[in-house]
């Protein structure tokens, strides 16, 4: 009965939501295109070019184990990009060659997965970096691993799979730019990208 | 040249824009001697074993506006013939002194003996009109009793100031074919991955993203720079179709897939390997006949674990070739040149190595054994060139297949990664940390591993990936 309560918070709230972002002023910038395609906000750009897959629309599950959000929640109203500078998803560190998970990797994960939890409808990607002294394709490789292994740990705390994508940057993007240990132990990491919010 | 493939800001991996201003197409300079007999293999030498000596003299042009036409010709040409050394250039400093002349019957012979000179290399230039120059070119023998007698001739009638270094290496690559019996690759291309054009990644959610990563394409010796992709995103792993004139690449979109480039007309881009969100498809390699992809893929697996798919360049008849190794990654697959194997890196054994398969998928075996292996690139001459991980670093290590082993061919200063084969296999190019920290791309002879020669200088460049000659070879 008391989940119950909460989902019907969670839907009105969404409702609500829908209605704000419809009654919004003219004057308010349109907001930044979403560069990814198989994301929610999306679904209103249909691809036309043949040989750009269509973008697949994302259903939303709702989560049972959702809480309601207050209104004056300091995330609602904060920009994806925004949230992304300083997220509440922390991320998660690696040993150097490894995809394995430690101690505090799970902790970490432990807190991330309530972060989501409390935000029902976010969906993140969980993007994979290396550092820079494998080869570039060892490391495209490596950095999969190291997002599968994020995801499936993060499904194993009752995560939804389809609000977890993953993809490996490889050492493409560093995270530090240096090329000492101080540098390499920030680039070896899962990086939780919040990719949509509502 | 080619079209610029672009995205608009809007429409991110939507649409496909084209460039606004058609760039002139690089025709190749038709030769208009066809009554010229086509020489055999003709240069004689007055100390057998030694590379044949050329001088060049400054080209004659009908209209000082060529004059600049004519030194580019001369540059551009010397720096082709130095790079294959199969003729020695003489440094212009040391011709610097001896009068042009005006027909190969007037050169004042004794004068360029005496620099050493076996062969005389001289040449003019007149407007041909509409836009056009032609260009006679002339190999003149210096020694008696040949003094005077030209063993290489040709007018090139389809020249113009904007490609006159195309119009030098037509004659480099013909001077080479009839003098030496070589393919020369003046006229070659490197492909290759750049964050130098600074502009912001627009597939993260995230401020001050790294620059994204595009796909340019530029001569063999650096010039003629051309940004092929503005997709805004990260494009890695260009690799060229055996025409030279299509292109497959990976590109982030949102995640890594294939590619499919036609670069001289206005198709657009296609997806051969159909990927979506769920995988990541990278290093995709057309196969020497053109009509099937290898690419490193995710593809069915649950764990990050990468195989080796194979598929039609239409999309058709995907399938995994390494389908028997859960645990471990296939990847960065390499065709051999008569497109019967494969050659892949894999983890199966502990470490990346180099191993070799038939085309198949079967009979996998292993061949190297030292530090970690990637990234092997399968050359004509018979041989696989591949990053080679040791404790040290990386370096540009060489399989040579008739006997089996590897050695190293860079020198260990900086990191070197990412050969590539020139199509004769006389070359390769990489990726090398040696010059500032960043990541320039060089190139060095095979099989000696000298003559380094830095290709890019501004931003990183990695992912480099040599044409075939024009004519396909």
């Amino acid at each position: 009965m008391k989940r119950l309560h909460a989902l019907t918070l969670v839907l009105g709230f969404a409702v609500a939501l829908t209605g704000c972002v419809k009654n919004r002023p003219a004057a308010t910038p349109a907001p930044a295109p979403n560069p990814f395609p198989g994301s929610v906000s999306s679904r209103t750009t249909p691809a036309t070019v043949s040989g750009e897959a269509p973008p697949t629309p994302v259903v939303v599950p709702m989560d049972a184990t959702v809480s309601a959000i207050s209104a004056n929640d300091p995330f609602v109203n904060t920009s994806i990009v925004d949230i992304n500078k300083d997220s509440p998803l922390r991320p998660v560190f690696f040993a150097y060659d490894s995809d394995a998970l430690d101690e505090t990797a799970r902790t970490t994960m432990s807190a991330n997965a309530d972060v989501l939890r409390k935000y029902g409808t976010w969906i993140v990607t969980v993007e994979g970096h290396c550092d820079e002294r494998g080869t570039a394709e060892y490391n495209l490789a490596l950095g999969d691993r190291r997002a599968e292994a994020v995801k499936n740990y993060m499904v194993s705390l009752g995560i939804p799979a389809s609000r977890l994508k993953t993809v490996s940057y490889g050492s493409e993007f560093p995270f530090a730019p240096g090329h000492d240990e101080k540098s390499w132990s920030q680039n070896r990491r899962a990086h939780f990208m919040l990719t949509a919010k509502q | 040249m080619f079209r610029v493939i672009a995205v608009g800001a809007g429409l991110v991996a939507a649409t496909v824009l084209l460039a606004a201003a058609p760039i002139e197409p690089e025709a190749t300079p038709t030769p208009q001697d066809p009554q010229q007999p086509q020489r055999e293999v003709n240069v004689f030498l007055t100390n057998p074993g030694s590379h044949p000596k050329i001088g060049f003299q400054v080209f004659n042009s009908s209209a000082a506006a060529l004059s600049e036409a004519g030194a580019t010709i001369v540059d551009v040409l010397a720096a082709d013939l130095d790079f294959e050394k199969e003729f020695y250039v003489i440094s212009r400093k040391a011709s610097a002194a001896i009068p042009p002349a005006s027909s190969p019957q007037t050169l004042p012979f004794s004068q360029w003996t005496d620099i050493g000179a076996d062969f005389v290399l001289m040449g003019s230039l007149r407007d041909a009109g509409s836009g056009k120059i032609e260009a006679d070119v002339k190999l003149v023998n210096t020694k008696a009793p040949n003094a005077g007698r030209e063993d290489f001739t040709r007018t090139y009638g389809g020249c113009t100031v904007a490609g006159i270094r195309h119009c030098a290496h037509s004659i480099a690559d013909d001077m080479h074919k009839q003098l030496r019996n070589l393919d020369g690759i003046a006229r070659t291309k490197l492909a290759y991955t750049t964050d130098r054009d600074g502009e912001p990644s627009t597939g993260r959610p995230i401020e001050n993203a790294a620059p994204s990563k595009e796909i340019h394409l530029m001569d063999y010796d650096g010039a003629g720079d051309f940004r092929y992709t503005r997709l805004h995103r990260l494009s890695i792993a260009p690799s060229w179709g055996p025409d030279a004139r299509t292109l497959v690449f990976a590109s982030y979109a949102p995640t890594p897939d294939v590619f499919f480039a036609s670069l001289n007309d206005s198709k657009p881009l296609t997806r051969p390997a159909q990927g979506n969100d769920s995988m990541s498809n990278t290093t995709p390699v057309l196969s020497p006949d053109g009509t099937k992809i290898a690419y490193t893929t995710s593809r069915g697996s649950t764990g990050g674990y990468y195989d080796i798919w194979v598929v039609n360049r239409d999309g058709s008849n995907p399938h995994n070739i390494t389908p028997a190794t859960e645990r471990s990654s296939e990847g960065a697959p390499t065709w051999s040149p008569d497109g019967s194997k494969i050659a892949f890196t894999s983890d199966r054994t502990g470490t990346n190595q180099i191993f070799i398969m038939m085309a198949d998928g079967t009979f996998p075996e292993r061949k190297t054994f030292a530090g970690k292996a990637d990234h092997p690139t399968w050359s004509k001459l018979g041989y696989i060139a591949y990053t080679l991980e040791r404790a040290g670093g990386h370096d540009i290590a060489v399989l040579e297949l008739t006997r089996g082993e590897s050695r190293v061919i860079t020198d260990g200063i900086g990191s070197c990664r990412q050969p590539t084969a020139a199509p004769n296999g006389r070359h390769i190019a990489f990726v090398t940390t040696r010059w500032g920290g960043k990541e320039q791309i060089a190139t060095i002879d095979y099989p000696t591993g000298q003559g380094i020669r830095q290709v890019t200088t501004q931003g990183n460049n990695t992912y480099p990936n040599w044409s075939p000659l024009p004519s396909g070879k």
